[in-house]
Formats: structure tokens, C-alpha cells, sequence
């Protein structure tokens, strides 16, 4: 099929599809006409049963936590991936050691990046850390801060050099992160059922309202998320640092001893 | 001790969160420590998690086998009728299809032992992850909870497609990947409509809101979008094209779950979508029956046509999965008990016999090096047990009276019979046909020898493609004979007062499963039979009759194989035109 076939029939499609979107938009309930009555549930019980001021984090880790607990591993299943099939065109073996491509050359970083990096990178990881840990409290959250370390983990790169950053951030440590922190998220579903609560049952104390220690288990999770996130996207940048390093097969030889 | 025999010491109250939470734990589990495990450590334990999951499913089974079991997470009990949390249902059949779906990945574990052994445990946490999915996917009563169930199924198996990484891997999972994260889209779109109806995801609650609304735009296009996605992962026509460039690639451990569940799952939420939410709207019934009764004959004889034509095993057995997938996508548009729960026994039935197709087809990659049925003419000798493996598994797919798969096919075409679409029964016969004699005629030529000598053809026209041979032939063979013995050895009397019971608690709706004439599957085989003598001794027949033959089906043949090109664009054109008939069907009903 050609592309103005393609077209031709795409068209005949849209005679249909589009007056059936329209009508069913025009049937659509009026912007603003009723506040659902779910919304107007959670904003009582969250402060009340939760001692909870970010209702998302409510949501996401509470009401509706086996969502998160998919979504989670679902991102999980998106970095196992990409690990497989970057490492799987590589060759298996991973090393701690930094590929070097022949023929480029590493370039010295000015001393003012290098103290930018310095100062910025403990700064970022602070930043982050603050908001794991408020969560319950102002928006953010284990997703949130994990990527925001892992981010910060990527100023070391900045900073130190490819080579530097491979020292600091071992591929192994990172698989641990990541799987021992989604695997924190599950006993925090499983071990309410130990005392015969529901899974993922909030049966931690609650704490009091607005304080940075509300919201019981929440919290338990939130650390495990930003553990796997971090961990996750570390592993990811690190992947996608090595596949560049990739030595290219047709490459002139001789650019081995340059 | 009895009772500890009867497992009654476990109440049933915790048990629907475990079949899920289980595979989740030990899959992060390994991704931390599979570098510290010694060698076949991750193979040992992703079997007996698989084996935990289809034991726990089966007593959850048993034990819904009164009322379904109702979990509500977090210990969020709907208040004044509003639920607030997610919600587990698990009616018996549901909790069945879940144990088929462990029992499955246990057998692929098995068959795959050592097949990845260098990649630290990443197959088989990918593996769990789509285990523990498709169990959520299954169990969940809850619309957006079943999105990501879908989306996590998703992921994991574009990648574990991906997974040979040469090129027709590659272009084989670009395609999966668009196309089904097309389906997500639609999806979300779908529960967008109707979250802003119904202001809930529940699905009993759902089924109310839409009785109430009665004939509305805004529910007809929530339904329009959800089905198409579900119906893109059941790869319905004019749905189906990704499924054979993906089915054909992946590694053969990962074909088996493919085939033999995840396209099935697509049909099981339609069917329990079709059953427990949208019942209460006569114009989504009257759109459904139309369109799955037409998309399902359509693809059934497409599918089987498509897999007589192949030479790449796998990719023969991927277009008769299609062609499968088309007749229990009659079932759900005959809209009656007969059609659901022939639907549900067709289900494990052929998923069964899949898997086991597939795990011949793994191993010939692995111990003859070679997946091109010309090519392997011949070559079958030494490993006869799997060619009778691959020729039971071909007479059970046509229609061998014998067990499940049979059984649900008598039941949907009883029920076919019943609501008036003898069209479809004939659709149902010649599809099933078309695909057991495309796997005959494989074995005839694999493993006997038959057919004309090849020549200058033996050479395939696709890449060189071969699987490791690191593990003995038996321990291939062990999985695959296991799947077609638990598909023979099904006790009818049982497996039917099981479905009497279980069929009207999964549709919420009591009633009666009827059977179809019990020639009809006698047809299937005898349309087989000729059909694979025909393509294996079309050479020795006269001229004067097999040349009218070949000039009538060339035309129609070539079209065929001009459609599925392989390109995404046109893929995306034909799932376009495919939403608008549904838009279209469900405007008018």
C-alpha cells in the first residue's frame, strides 16, 4: 500500500470516526457541571482516616496503592528492557571499568564546572532526599525525588569525568537499589496481612496531620519507590553512557593507537 | 490430618492478593540478587513461583466455586454503596483461567531451563513481572487497574520479543510496540469517557451506570475504544497484523505465553467487559453481536488461510493463533452462555495445544538449527516423539474429538447454532481446518519426509535463525507433552458441571450451555486431512486437476501477502478503518 492509499482510506476512516467523536464530546457531561462525588469522598477521608495533606500521595499509596505497586513495577519491566537489550547487542559481560572509545579524547573539565558540580550535586541529592520525604505532606513523593537523585548522580558525570562517575556508581549496587526498593513496596502490601489487615493496609501509626512523619506505611513506601527510581534511572543512564562508549566495528583501525 | 490436607487451615479471605504480590516479591527479588545466585538458582525459582501461583489460583478457584471472593485493597470496604479502593473479584472461572496461566509459565520455565542462563535472571524476572500481570489482569474488577495490568503485560513482552536482537527481532517488536501502545492509548481514552459518565471504576458500578444512561454517545464511544484495544491484543481482523511479525520472532519459551495466553486475555476481558459492564446497554449488544460475529469469521479463515501459506513455523503457528483467536471472538458475539463458556474452555484448551505447538517449534531451532518447513524436510528423523507431539497437537487444533479444546468447541458452536449464524459455525469448521492441516502437513514433511523434493527451494528465504542446544531433548519434550496430556486428560463429566456452575457467576446472569452436532468436528478433521494430503501430494496428482486449484487461489493469495507488509503505517490505516466500522455499527444499532 502506497502512501495515497494509505491516505485515501484513512479518510474514509475519519468520515466515520469523526462525527461519532463529536457526538459523544457534545454528550460529554459541561466542563465544571459536577464536582464528582469521589473527589469530594477523598478530600474528607485522607486529612481524617490518613492524616494525610497531599491527597495524590493518598491516593497513589493508599486508597489506590495496587495501581502504584503495577505502575511501579511496570517501570521496573521498562528498565529490565532496555538493560536486556542494550546489554544483549554489547555482550553480557559488565564491567566496573569504564569503556574508553579509542580515538576520542577526553577532554579536561574547567575548574568551575567542576566546583558548579560540587556544589550542585549534593545540593540536587538534598533536594531530592526533601522530596521523598515530605510526600504526605506538600506535592511530591517517591517518584518525584528518586528521579531527582538520580539526576544528581549524573552531576558527578558532569563533574568528575566519565571514569569518575564509574567509580562512584557501581552497576551492581544499582540492581540492588532498584530491586530491594520495589521489593520493600511489596512486603509494605504483604506484611498488614501478617496482623490480618488487608494487603496494603495502613496499619502503621498515622501520626499527626501536616507533620513531615504522617501517614503511617506511606511513608515505607515512598522510601521504597524512591529507592527502585533511583536506582532505575541510574542503571539507565548508565547503560546508555556505555552504548555510546560502543566501539564502532568499521572504524579505522589505526585510530586504536591515536 | 485431613484437615491440613484440605488446606482448610487457609482462610479464603487472604487469598486473592497472593497470586499477584507473590510473583511481584520474588521477581525484585532476583533483580537484587540474581548476580549472587549460582547458576540454574533463578531457573529453580521462577518454576516454583510459577507452580506456587497456579496452586494458590486453583484453591482460590475451588473455593469460589459457591460466591466469587471479593477483596477490597487497603482494607477500603465500599462505604454507602461508593467503592473507594480497588477491588479483586474472583469468580471460579476466572480463578481457572489464572491456574491455566500459572500452570503455562511453569511448563515454559521448564522447557527454557538454561536457555538464559548469561542475562542474571533478567528473562525471568521479565517473565514473573508478565505473570503476575496477567493474573491482576484477570482478577481485578476495577477499569483502571485493568489498564495497568494491560500496560504492565505490555512492556514486558516488547521486550522479551526483542529479545534475538537481529533485525526481524528488532522490526518484529517495533511493530508489537506501536500498535499495542496504540491499544493503551485507546484504552485510557476509553476509561476517560466513561469515568466521566459513570464518576466510578468499579465494574459493578459501571454496569449500573450504564443501564441508567441507556442509548448515549458517550458510553458507546467509551466501549467503541476499550474493546478495540482489547481486540488489537486478541489480534482481531483487521487488528492482526503485528501478531505474526511478533509471534514468529520472539524466543520459543516466550511464543508459548504469547500464543497460549496473552492474545486469549485480550478475548477475556472483552468477554467479562462485555458480560458484567456494558450488559445493560442494547445498543452496545446489538453493535457486539454484529461486529464480533463478523470480525470473528473474517479472521478465523484469514488466520487459517494466512498459516497454510507459511513455510516459517512459527509464523504458521502465529496465523493460526489469529485464526483461533477469530473463533472465540464468535463466542463472545454469540452474547449467550453457550458462546462465553465455550469461549473460556476454548481458551485453556487451545492455549494448551499452542504451547505445546510452539515448544515443538522450539525444539526444532534447537536441536535441527532450523525453523523453515522445506528446508527441514526430512530432517525430523531421531527426534520422532516431538513430530507425534506436533501431529497430535495439529489434529486437536482441527478438531480431534478429545478433550477441552474440543469440548469448548462443540459448546460455542452449539451456541452459534442456537442464536442463528450457521455462518460463523462454517466459519468456525474451515478455520480450524486451514490451521490443523497447515501443522500436519509441517509434520508430514518434518518428520516423514513427505512431499515433493525441494531442490533449489530448500534454501528459506528468511534469516538463518537457530535456538541454543544446551539442554536435553527430553527436558524439551517433558513441558510440551505435559500441556497436550492435561488437554486430553480433562475429565468431560467434571470440566462440564464446572462450567454449568461457573459460566452464569462469571456473566452475573444464570442459564443453560447447550452443545453443537457432534459431526461438526468430523468435518474440521476431514477438511484437514484433505487439505494437508492435497499440499504434501499435489505433485504426484494430474495436471488437469491441481492446476485449476492453483489458479483459483493465487489471486486471492497474493492479496493476502500484499496486506500484511510489514509496515506500521499500514498496519495503523487498517486498525483506523477497523475503529470506524465499530464507531459506525455502534452510531446505528
Amino acid at each position: 500500500m502506497n502512501a495515497r492509499w494509505r491516505l485515501v482510506l484513512l479518510g474514509l476512516a475519519c468520515l466515520v470516526l469523526v462525527p461519532c467523536a463529536v457526538s459523544a464530546i457534545r454528550a460529554m457531561p459541561d466542563f465544571g457541571a459536577d464536582i464528582a462525588a469521589y473527589g469530594a469522598r477523598i478530600n474528607a477521608i485522607a486529612p481524617a482516616e490518613r492524616h494525610v495533606a497531599n491527597m495524590v500521595s493518598a491516593i497513589n499509596f493508599d486508597i489506590r496503592g495496587l495501581d502504584t505497586l503495577g505502575e511501579e513495577f511496570m517501570l521496573l519491566a521498562a528498565i529490565t528492557g532496555t538493560v536486556v537489550l542494550l546489554r544483549g547487542s554489547r555482550g553480557e559481560a559488565i564491567t566496573d571499568r569504564a569503556a574508553r572509545l579509542p580515538g576520542r579524547p577526553v577532554l579536561p573539565r574547567a575548574e568551575v564546572v567542576v566546583l558548579a558540580c560540587r556544589i550542585a550535586g549534593p545540593i540536587t541529592a538534598l533536594f531530592g532526599t526533601y522530596v521523598v520525604l515530605h510526600a504526605t505532606v506538600t506535592p511530591g513523593g517517591g517518584f518525584q525525588g528518586g528521579v531527582i537523585l538520580a539526576s544528581a548522580t549524573l552531576l558527578i558525570y558532569l563533574g568528575e569525568g566519565y571514569a569518575g562517575w564509574r567509580d562512584s556508581v557501581r552497576s551492581r549496587w544499582l540492581d540492588a537499589m532498584e530491586g530491594g526498593g520495589a521489593l520493600l513496596f511489596v512486603l509494605c502490601g504483604l506484611a498488614p496481612m501478617l496482623v490480618g489487615a488487608a494487603f496494603m493496609e495502613n496499619v502503621l501509626p498515622l501520626g499527626t496531620f501536616r507533620d513531615l512523619f504522617s501517614g503511617g506505611l506511606m511513608l515505607v513506601e515512598n522510601l521504597g519507590v524512591a529507592a527502585a527510581v533511583t536506582g532505575g534511572f541510574t542503571q539507565l543512564f548508565l547503560e546508555f553512557m556505555e552504548e555510546t562508549r560502543e566501539p564502532d566495528q568499521s572504524d579505522d583501525p589505526k585510530g586504536e593507537n591515536a | 490430618m485431613p484437615d491440613w490436607f484440605s488446606l482448610s487451615w487457609i482462610p479464603s479471605a487472604v487469598l486473592p492478593p497472593l497470586p499477584v504480590a507473590l510473583p511481584l516479591a520474588m521477581c525484585a527479588a532476583l533483580l537484587a540478587t540474581a548476580h549472587l545466585l549460582p547458576g540454574r538458582w533463578p531457573d529453580i525459582l521462577a518454576s516454583l513461583t510459577a507452580l506456587a501461583v497456579a496452586a494458590l489460583c486453583s484453591l482460590i478457584a475451588v473455593r469460589a466455586a459457591d460466591a466469587p471472593l471479593v477483596y477490597w485493597f487497603g482494607g477500603w470496604t465500599p462505604r454507602a454503596g461508593m467503592p473507594l479502593g480497588i477491588g479483586f473479584s474472583v469468580d471460579a472461572a476466572s480463578g481457572w483461567v489464572a491456574a491455566f496461566i500459572g500452570t503455562l509459565f511453569a511448563a515454559s520455565f521448564v522447557f527454557a531451563w538454561g536457555f538464559f542462563e548469561e542475562t542474571h535472571g533478567h528473562f525471568q524476572i521479565l517473565m514473573l513481572l508478565f505473570l503476575a500481570a496477567m493474573v491482576g489482569f484477570v482478577f481485578t474488577r476495577d477499569l483502571f487497574n485493568l489498564f495497568v495490568w494491560f500496560e504492565v503485560m505490555s512492556v514486558a513482552a516488547f521486550a522479551l520479543t526483542a529479545y534475538h536482537l537481529d533485525e526481524s527481532a528488532l522490526a518484529g517488536a517495533l511493530n508489537f510496540t506501536v500498535t499495542n501502545s496504540l491499544a493503551g492509548f485507546l484504552m485510557l481514552g476509553g476509561i476517560g469517557l466513561i469515568y466521566a459518565r459513570a464518576g466510578t471504576l468499579d465494574f459493578e458500578e459501571l454496569a449500573r451506570a450504564v443501564a441508567r444512561a441507556g442509548r448515549d454517545p458517550v458510553t458507546a464511544g467509551a466501549f467503541c475504544l476499550v474493546a478495540t484495544a482489547l481486540m488489537i491484543k486478541a489480534a482481531v481482523v483487521p487488528f492482526q497484523f503485528w501478531l505474526a511479525d511478533a509471534h514468529a520472532v520472539a524466543p520459543s519459551p516466550v511464543s508459548v505465553i504469547f500464543s497460549g495466553a496473552m492474545v486469549s486475555l485480550g478475548l477475556f476481558g472483552l468477554a467479562k467487559l462485555t458480560a458484567v459492564v456494558f450488559t445493560g446497554s442494547d445498543q452496545v449488544r446489538g453493535a457486539v453481536s454484529l461486529f464480533m460475529i463478523g470480525a470473528g469469521s473474517a479472521t478465523a479463515l484469514v488466520g487459517g488461510w494466512m498459516a497454510v501459506l507459511q513455510r516459517h513455523l512459527k509464523r504458521l503457528l502465529a496465523f493460526s493463533t489469529i485464526s483461533h483467536a477469530g473463533i472465540m471472538l464468535l463466542g463472545i458475539g454469540a452474547l449467550s452462555q453457550g458462546g462465553t463458556g465455550g469461549l473460556l474452555l476454548y481458551l485453556v484448551g487451545h492455549g494448551l495445544v499452542k504451547g505445546a505447538l510452539f515448544m515443538v517449534a522450539g525444539i526444532l531451532l534447537a536441536t535441527r538449527a532450523g525453523i523453515d518447513e522445506i528446508a527441514l524436510r526430512g530432517l525430523g528423523r531421531g527426534i520422532e516423539p516431538a513430530g507425534i507431539a506436533m501431529a497430535l497437537g495439529g489434529l486437536l487444533l482441527c478438531g480431534l474429538p478429545l478433550g477441552l479444546l474440543d469440548q469448548g468447541t462443540r459448546i460455542l458452536q452449539g451456541a452459534l447454532l442456537d442464536g442463528g449464524h450457521p455462518f460463523a459455525v462454517a466459519a468456525t469448521v474451515v478455520g480450524a481446518g486451514l490451521t490443523g492441516a497447515a501443522v500436519l502437513r509441517a509434520a508430514g514433511r518434518i518428520f516423514l519426509g513427505l512431499g515433493p523434493d525441494p531442490g533449489n527451494e530448500a534454501q528459506a528465504p528468511s534469516e538463518a535463525e537457530r535456538e541454543k542446544a544446551n539442554r536435553p531433548l527430553w527436558l524439551m519434550l517433558a513441558p510440551c507433552l505435559v500441556l497436550l496430556a492435561l488437554n486430553v486428560a480433562a475429565p468431560e463429566e467434571a470440566v462440564a458441571r464446572l462450567a454449568s456452575e461457573a459460566v452464569p457467576a462469571f456473566m452475573h446472569r444464570g442459564g443453560g450451555l447447550g452443545r453443537g452436532p457432534s459431526w461438526l468436528p468430523w468435518l474440521s478433521l476431514a477438511l484437514t486431512l484433505v487439505i494437508a494430503a492435497f499440499a504434501l501430494g499435489r505433485h504426484k496428482l494430474p495436471r488437469w486437476f491441481s492446476r485449476p486449484v492453483r489458479a483459483t487461489q493465487s489471486g486471492p493469495t497474493r492479496l493476502l501477502e500484499q496486506v500484511h507488509s510489514g509496515l506500521i503505517g499500514d498496519y495503523v490505516t487498517w486498525m483506523t478503518i477497523g475503529l470506524a466500522i465499530l464507531a459506525g455499527l455502534l452510531a446505528t444499532s
